[in-house]
């Protein structure tokens, strides 16, 4: 079993650059299966970017990124394969229905019908889409997509989750099924890589969180390990991720805005 | 109503076009001076034309020439505000239909402190921004210097106002119409329901099939100057029609009959106040209109292997293929191409039964009619269809990026898609034409099997093309492809199409002075076992092309699966 010991994900001196903005400044991460990572930063810290080099849809300028084992570069489709991927904000095919969506997922997943029309029965129910499954995805609501999405990404059980902001725009009970979802997937093997800007979201599922800001992964690890790092022993994660960001001194501005 | 809130609006509107157009288009419309250059420079290029009318009718010194000119100038000026009024719903409309997506993009402005009057008649008023002012002033500058030196300035100036509220009101009625046609489209959906799909679709295709008809039929028999003369002479008959009542007005004026001026003049401003009212009152009601979700199924989710996966295709080739089928049914931008067969069956048809043609040219023009029918829609169809079926993923094309589809794959899919719906066109438009010009068994044959050729090379020859020139944005309408590549594609596509046929031109040539009888019968010194050559030489040809693009396509693929960041 010396391939379980293997990290799920592997990012070595990884760099991007778009234009003048360097979006990924030499990253190293190693992230062990059945993991559920966080990955935190302001708007525009690289946290995407990190996600689609990880799946291959960015190409990194340097470094070298293997998931499962397997150089994403090398085998690009082997590694999709094994992989659920759920964006930020999805654009999904409006002129199809949330039904005939996760019918094409399951096809291009290579699933059996029986074991596609079990999972999309189970999932629909649990996220309470039954009912408007019929519907062309035109018509639903931004939630309702993103658990389209959601489910998309889950329904073909994948060995690594990518998602990017995963519980953007879902109401509270659905929120909490994926959160359940992730821990138990992650009891059984799946690892999980999601980025967020809910905080509490991070502290209360995350094994180990990294904290980017301008592209460079500040701080990483368990939460007292970030609590040490910060030097802030006791403190939650909103404090030590502004402090670790040095966007902590927010006082002047909320005095400047109240004038 | 507060003026500088539609100023405001005004100016957002304008910007409204950086999405439509690329960043040189914006710098040139958003540069004030530019903008009144465009102005001024209508109104000089008017004057300079008005001068020069103006000065031929000054010198003039015949009376019957200068009364004929007096009377044509009249005439014209009478006709003015229909014609105005007629370009001004074409070019608003058109203005409306490229910002569909815009006009979303700008929702904001409806939740802002502002009234529906200002937000109307900000809308109204940057729609005629622009060509249809531009032309306005243009006319308006030539009519004033002319009628300065023809002695007609109180005529002039009161045409330079009914111009105005032509133009006004040609705005006010597309915005009347984008309204309606958005309330009216989505209660047909509303009570279609689960068939609402169907409705849309057919009736996106009577629509265009009606519009296309009436298009091709006013097209080939309208004749300018009769229009112009309608118009003029004839708008004092349809004077129940208020939208001619400005020049009604004006050719009331031009023959001195004061009280019939003064109340069509009022009346035309009633009209156009009505008008704005009535846009105001339904933008106030619809204007935030959502339309209804369209139910495609009720019934419980069974999964099926489908036609595509009994002919052999991977469920994941299969899927998007049905994926892409389902596009075209759903999607109204896609709805769209179904049309093209339609208009390529109509125009041969149409111009046939006007030409009135006889035998023995009737018998070539079928002969050739038959081939256009048999190898034209469907060649076409594969070249279109090949060219877009990448940049259709549009800002879904993540989906594709993620997923685990090999390249090949992507590429069997989108070909195979494209060359069995080509062929259904091919199949449908022989048949049409072999009932209606009924051809020789050995032209059916030729020209069938040709378009066969054409169609599963041309295909691959636009997917590969089409993967290299994708375009995935959306707004205000989906692009699929740049327009370079487009061009690109369609000279690729006609020189190969030229290429593949050209071992069966020595005997289209045979075939058609054959066809043309007696006088001008000229003997080719080609047998009939030439046939027999000539198209498998054109199906090896049509192969190697395939091959070759195969290839090709099948790398660009590649590169675009690995370059999904672009």
């Amino acid at each position: 079993m010396i391939l379980s010991l293997e990290p799920a994900v592997e990012l070595v001196r990884v760099a991007k650059q778009y234009a003048d903005v360097i979006a990924v400044d030499y990253i190293d991460l190693d992230v062990k299966r059945g993991e559920i990572f966080g990955l935190l930063g302001p708007n525009g810290s690289g946290k995407t970017t990190v996600l689609k080099t990880i799946l291959g849809l960015v190409k990194p300028d340097s470094g070298s990124v293997k998931v499962l084992g397997i150089n994403v570069q090398d085998d690009p489709v082997g590694v999709k394969r094994r992989v659920g991927y759920v964006p930020e904000s999805p654009r999904i095919y409006e002129f199809l229905t949330g039904l005939e969506f996760l019918d094409l997922t399951g096809d291009i997943y290579g699933m059996s019908p029986s074991e596609k029309k079990r999972r999309i029965d189970e999932y629909l129910e649990a996220l309470e889409l039954g009912g408007r499954e019929g519907d062309m995805i035109s018509s639903y609501s931004q939630g309702m997509k993103q658990k389209v999405a959601v489910i998309s990404a889950l329904m073909h059980r994948p060995e690594l989750l990518l998602l990017d902001e995963p519980l953007n725009a879902l109401d509270p009970r659905s929120a909490r099924i994926v959160k359940d979802l992730l821990r138990e997937l992650s009891l059984k093997g799946v690892t999980a890589i999601m980025s967020t800007h809910i905080l509490e979201i991070a502290q209360a599922m995350c094994d180990r969180i990294g904290i980017m800001y301008e592209g460079r992964l500040l701080a990483l690890g368990t939460m007292e390990e970030l609590r040490d790092r910060a030097r802030m022993p006791g403190s939650d994660l909103e404090d030590i991720f502004l402090e670790l960001t040095g966007t902590g001194d927010v006082r002047p501005v909320i005095e400047a805005l109240l004038k | 109503m507060n003026w500088k809130n539609v100023l405001v609006l005004i100016k957002a509107d304008v910007k409204s076009y950086r999405i439509i157009r690329g960043a040189r288009f914006r710098r040139f419309r958003e540069n004030k001076l530019v903008t009144f250059a465009m102005y001024i420079g209508a109104f000089l290029l008017g004057a300079a034309i008005g001068w020069f009318a103006g000065s031929f009718y000054d010198r003039t010194i015949d009376p019957q020439v200068t009364g004929l000119l007096l009377q044509g100038t009249i005439n014209l000026f009478v006709s003015l505000p229909t014609l105005v009024l007629l370009y001004g719903v074409v070019f608003t409309q058109i203005g409306q239909i490229q910002r569909i997506g815009v006009k979303t993009s700008i929702q904001p402005l409806y939740w802002f402190p502002i009234t529906w009057e200002e937000r109307t008649l900000a809308s109204v008023i940057a729609n005629t921004l622009g060509f249809p002012s531009a032309i306005t002033i243009f006319i308006g500058s030539a009519i004033i210097i002319a009628s300065v030196l023809m002695r007609l300035v109180p005529l002039a100036l009161l045409t330079v106002f009914a111009l105005l509220a032509s133009l006004f009101m040609a705005s006010a009625t597309t915005e009347l119409s984008r309204i309606l046609q958005v309330k009216l489209s989505g209660a047909v959906t509303k009570a279609a329901g689960s068939a609402a799909i169907w409705v849309r679709f057919t009736g996106t295709i009577l629509f265009l099939l009606i519009f296309y008809v009436v298009y091709f039929t006013v097209y080939q028999q309208a004749n300018p100057l009769a229009l112009f003369e309608a118009v003029a002479g004839g708008q004092r008959s349809v004077w129940f029609i208020p939208f001619v009542w400005p020049g009604v007005a004006l050719s009331y004026f031009a023959f001195g009959v004061w009280l019939e001026t003064a109340a069509f003049s009022l009346a035309s401003i009633a009209f156009t106040y009505v008008l704005f009212l009535v846009a105001v009152r339904l933008n106030s009601r619809f204007g935030l209109y959502e339309p209804p979700a369209i139910r495609v199924s009720r019934g419980a989710y069974v999964p099926r292997a489908g036609l595509m996966g009994r002919l052999g295709f991977s469920s994941m080739e299969a899927g998007i293929m049905r994926k892409d089928f389902k596009a075209f049914t759903r999607r109204q931008e896609l709805i769209y191409i179904f049309i093209f067969p339609v208009m390529f069956a109509i125009m041969p048809i149409l111009s046939l039964v006007r030409t009135g043609a006889e035998a023995p040219t009737l018998q070539v023009a079928h002969l050739v009619l038959f081939a256009y029918l048999a190898m034209l829609p469907g060649t076409i169809m594969a070249m279109i269809l090949g060219s877009m079926m990448i940049g259709l993923e549009g800002g879904s094309v993540w989906y594709i990026y993620s997923s685990p589809i090999a390249a090949r794959s992507l590429v069997k899919a989108k070909y195979s898609f494209s060359v069995l719906f080509s062929l259904a066109v091919a199949f449908v438009c022989s048949v049409i034409g072999g009932v209606i010009w009924i051809p020789s068994v050995r032209m059916t044959v030729l020209c069938v099997v040709e378009a066969v050729f054409l169609i599963f090379s041309l295909s691959m020859v636009s997917i590969s093309l089409g993967i290299k020139g994708a375009d995935f944005r959306e707004l205000p309408r989906p692009r699929m492809i740049r327009p370079k590549w487009s061009l690109i594609n369609g000279a690729v596509c006609i020189l190969l199409a030229l290429l593949i046929v050209s071992p069966l031109i020595p005997l289209a040539v045979k075939l058609f002075f054959e066809s043309m009888g007696a006088p001008i019968v000229i003997s080719l010194p080609l047998a009939d076992a030439y046939l027999y050559a000539a198209l498998p030489i054109s199906g090896v040809i049509a192969s190697a092309v395939l091959y070759m693009f195969y290839r090709i396509a099948s790398k660009n693929a590649e590169e675009f699966l690995a370059k999904a960041e672009a």
